[in-house]
C-alpha cells in the first residue's frame, strides 16, 4: 500500500541507503512550512499579541515610513500597517482553509466514487466537473458571494465550489490508477466489500497526491479571496490583504507611500509562494504526475 | 469527422449546462422582481398604492416573471440564440449594445496578453532548455516559479506603481484615440496578465524541449552539423509545443478572471469591468449575457485547441 509509493521514489535514488522523507523534501520545504506556520500562528494569536489596534487612527503620522516599533510604517490614516497586515491575514487564511476543506469534502468522495464505480455515475460526475471548470471561475465566485452575502461562510463556500472540480478530477484520476493495481484485485478476490476497498486500500494511496493539491489549492484560494477583496466583493467589514492592497493601490498613495501597498503584497506573495513550493515538493517527492497541469 | 461532431455536441451541452446554472443562480439566490423595481417588490401587496401595483404588474409582464422557471429559461435561451441579450434592468440599455462596445476591448486585452506570453516564453524556454541544469537554467526555474505565484492584482499594483506613477513611462489612463495610444495604455494591463502565463508556458515548454532534445532525430541534426539555433527552432520546437498548446486553451479561463481585475484597476472599458459592476448593481441580463459570451469563448477556444492538437500530431485521436 503506502510502501509501494515509497518504493518507486526510493528506487530512483542512487544511494544504497535511501535518505528519509524528511531529508528528501529538502530545506526549502521545511523553510516554507516554517514560514507558513509563523504566518498562521501570528494570525491566530493576533488578539493577544502586543500590537497596535488595526483600527486605531493616528498611531503614526500619515504615510510614515517604517521605523522600529512601526515596522511596516503607517497608512493614510496613520494606522499601523504591520498590525493591519497581521489582522488582515486572519480572513484570508480562514477563507482559504475553509474553501479547501469544502472542496475536499465534496470533490474528494465524488471523485473517488466516480473513479471506483465508473459507468453512468462516473459520466454524470465527470460532466458536472467539466461544466464547473468551463464556468468563468471568478465570475461564479462573485455571483454567489453577492447573492448570498459577503460573510466568511459564503465567500468560503463560493471559493469551495470552485475547488470541487479540480479536487474531484484528481481524486478520480488517482482512483482509476490504483483501482487497477494488484493489491486492489487481491482484496476483491479475498471478498472485501467495496466500502472496505475504498477506505482501506484506495484512500491511503489517493491521500498523498491530494495533500499536495491541498497546499497548492490553499494558495489559489487565498489569492482568489484577495482578488474578491481587491474588487470590493469579499467579506464585508474587518481587514484583509486584498482590501489593504486595494486601498493603497491608488496613484496618490502609491506616489506618496508605496510601502503601504508593498508590505501586504510582499507578505501575501511570500505566503502563497511557500504554499506553492511546499505543495510542489510533496508532488515531486511522491511523484504524482497527474498534478502537473 | 464523427469524433469532431461528438466534441461539438459535448461543447453545446456544456454551454447549456453553464447557462442553466447561471440562470438558476440568478433566479433562486435573489428576487428578480426586487432587482427590477426596487424595494416596493417586498412591500405587502395590500399596502401598495395603485401606481406601485401598476409598476409591479408591468415589470412582471415585461420580464414574464409569472411564468415558471423552465419557461423563462427557455425564452431567455432562444432570445439569446437569436442575438437578443435583453435590456439592462438598470439603465434600459440593450445588453447587446453594451457587449458590442465593451467586448472588443477585452478581446484585444486577452490577445495582447497571450501574444506577449508566447513571444517571451518560447525564446526563454529554448534558451533554458539548451542549457538545462546549468546555473542560468536553475536561476530561471526559480524566477518562473516566483512569477507563477504572484497574484494578478498585486502585479497590477506593482507595475502601475513602477511604470506609471514612479517613472511615468506608460499612461495612467486608458486612451483609445489611436492605435499607438491603445498599445501603450493597454501594455501594463496586458503584462499583468501575461506574467503568470509566461511562467506557465516556459515551465511546460522547457520540460518538453528537454525530452525532445534527447531524441534520435536531434542527434542526426547535430551530426549533420546544423547550427544550434536551427536545431532548436526548426527541429525541436514543433514537436515540443503540445503541452503548451493544451494549457493555452485552459489559460483563457484564467485570463477572463484576470481581466475583471486589471480592467477595473486600470480603467479599461471592457466586459470584465462591466460584469463586476453589473453583479454589484444586480443587473441580471448583463451578468447572464457576459457569462454566456465568456463561456462560449472559453469552450470554443478549447475546442479549436483540441482540433489543432490532433492536426499537429496525427497520433492523437479526438475521443471524448
Amino acid at each position: 500500500m503506502d510502501s509501494s509509493v515509497e518504493e518507486t521514489t526510493l528506487a530512483e535514488d542512487s544511494n544504497p541507503e535511501a535518505p528519509s522523507i524528511v531529508k528528501q523534501l529538502g530545506f526549502g520545504f521545511w523553510f516554507s512550512v516554517g514560514f507558513i506556520s509563523i504566518v498562521v500562528l501570528l494570525a491566530i494569536l493576533a488578539p493577544v499579541l502586543p500590537l497596535n489596534k488595526p483600527t486605531s487612527i493616528g498611531v503614526g503620522t500619515q504615510f510614515e515610513t517604517p521605523r522600529p516599533g512601526l515596522w511596516f510604517g503607517a497608512d493614510s490614516n496613520g494606522r499601523d500597517v504591520f498590525s493591519l497586515t497581521i489582522w488582515g491575514s486572519r480572513i484570508s487564511l480562514l477563507v482559504g482553509f475553509i474553501a479547501i476543506v469544502i472542496g475536499f469534502a465534496v470533490g474528494g468522495p465524488l471523485g473517488i466514487l466516480a473513479g471506483y464505480f465508473r459507468g453512468t455515475f462516473d459520466k454524470v460526475i465527470s460532466f458536472s466537473f467539466i461544466t464547473l471548470l468551463s464556468f468563468p471561475a471568478l465570475i461564479l465566485a462573485i455571483l454567489i458571494t453577492t447573492l448570498l452575502g459577503q460573510t466568511v461562510l459564503w465567500v468560503s463556500v463560493s471559493l469551495g465550489i470552485l475547488a470541487v472540480a479540480p479536487v474531484g478530477r484528481l481524486a478520480r484520476a488517482q482512483t482509476l490508477v490504483f483501482a487497477e493495481r494488484d493489491f486492489v484485485t487481491a482484496a476483491r478476490i479475498l471478498g472485501a466489500k467495496d466500502s472496505r476497498i475504498i477506505i482501506k486500500e484506495l484512500l491511503p494511496n489517493v491521500i498523498i497526491p491530494m495533500s499536495a493539491l491541498a497546499l497548492l489549492g490553499m494558495g489559489i484560494a487565498i489569492v482568489a479571496e484577495g482578488t474578491l477583496a481587491f474588487l470590493g466583493i469579499s467579506v464585508a467589514g474587518g481587514e484583509s490583504w486584498g482590501k489593504q492592497i486595494a486601498a493603497a493601490g491608488t496613484s496618490r498613495v502609491l506616489r506618496d507611500a508605496p510601502h503601504v501597498a508593498l508590505f501586504p503584497i510582499g507578505v501575501l506573495f511570500f505566503t502563497v509562494l511557500c504554499l506553492n513550493y511546499a505543495g510542489d515538493r510533496i508532488r515531486e517527492v511522491f511523484d504524482a504526475k497527474e498534478l502537473a497541469l | 469527422m464523427k469524433l469532431v461532431a461528438t466534441r461539438l455536441a459535448q461543447m453545446i451541452l456544456v454551454v447549456i449546462a453553464v447557462t442553466l446554472l447561471a440562470f438558476g443562480a440568478m433566479n433562486f439566490l435573489g428576487d428578480p422582481l426586487f432587482n427590477i423595481v426596487g424595494p416596493i417588490a417586498s412591500v405587502d401587496p395590500s399596502e401598495l398604492t395603485d401606481a406601485d401595483r401598476a409598476t409591479l404588474d408591468e415589470a412582471s409582464e415585461i420580464y414574464r416573471l409569472d411564468e415558471p422557471f423552465v419557461v423563462r429559461y427557455g425564452l431567455w435561451l432562444t432570445d439569446m440564440a437569436t442575438g437578443d441579450f435583453g435590456t439592462s434592468f438598470e439603465n434600459q440599455v440593450q445588453v447587446s449594445t453594451t457587449l458590442k462596445n465593451k467586448l472588443p476591448v477585452t478581446i484585444k486585452l486577452m490577445v495582447y496578453a497571450q501574444a506577449l506570453a508566447v513571444l517571451v516564453s518560447i525564446p526563454w524556454a529554448l534558451w533554458t532548455a539548451s542549457r538545462a541544469y546549468r546555473l542560468v537554467d536553475k536561476a530561471s526555474t526559480v524566477a518562473s516559479f516566483a512569477m507563477l505565484g504572484v497574484p494578478v492584482f498585486a502585479l497590477a499594483v506593482i507595475l502601475f506603481w513602477l511604470f506609471a506613477v514612479r517613472w511615468d513611462i506608460f499612461p495612467t489612463r486608458f486612451d483609445d484615440s489611436s492605435v499607438w495610444a491603445q498599445v501603450t495604455s493597454m501594455f501594463l494591463p496586458a503584462v499583468s496578465l501575461a506574467i503568470p502565463l509566461i511562467a506557465t508556458y516556459q515551465r511546460l515548454l522547457r520540460t518538453d524541449l528537454i525530452s525532445t532534445l534527447q531524441e534520435d532525430f536531434i542527434a542526426v541534426a547535430q551530426a549533420k552539423g546544423l547550427p544550434k539555433w536551427q536545431i532548436l527552432f526548426r527541429h525541436a520546437l514543433r514537436p515540443s509545443l503540445f503541452s503548451m498548446l493544451t494549457v493555452f486553451g485552459i489559460q483563457v479561463g484564467a485570463l477572463i478572471g484576470g481581466s475583471l481585475v486589471v480592467e477595473r484597476y486600470f480603467g479599461l472599458p471592457g466586459i470584465g469591468a462591466e460584469v463586476v459592476e453589473a453583479i454589484i448593481r444586480d443587473d441580471f441580463p448583463t451578468v447572464l449575457a457576459v457569462i454566456v459570451v465568456v463561456t462560449v469563448i472559453f469552450v470554443v477556444v478549447n475546442f479549436l485547441v483540441d482540433l489543432l492538437y490532433g492536426f499537429l500530431d496525427p497520433r492523437v485521436k479526438l475521443d471524448g
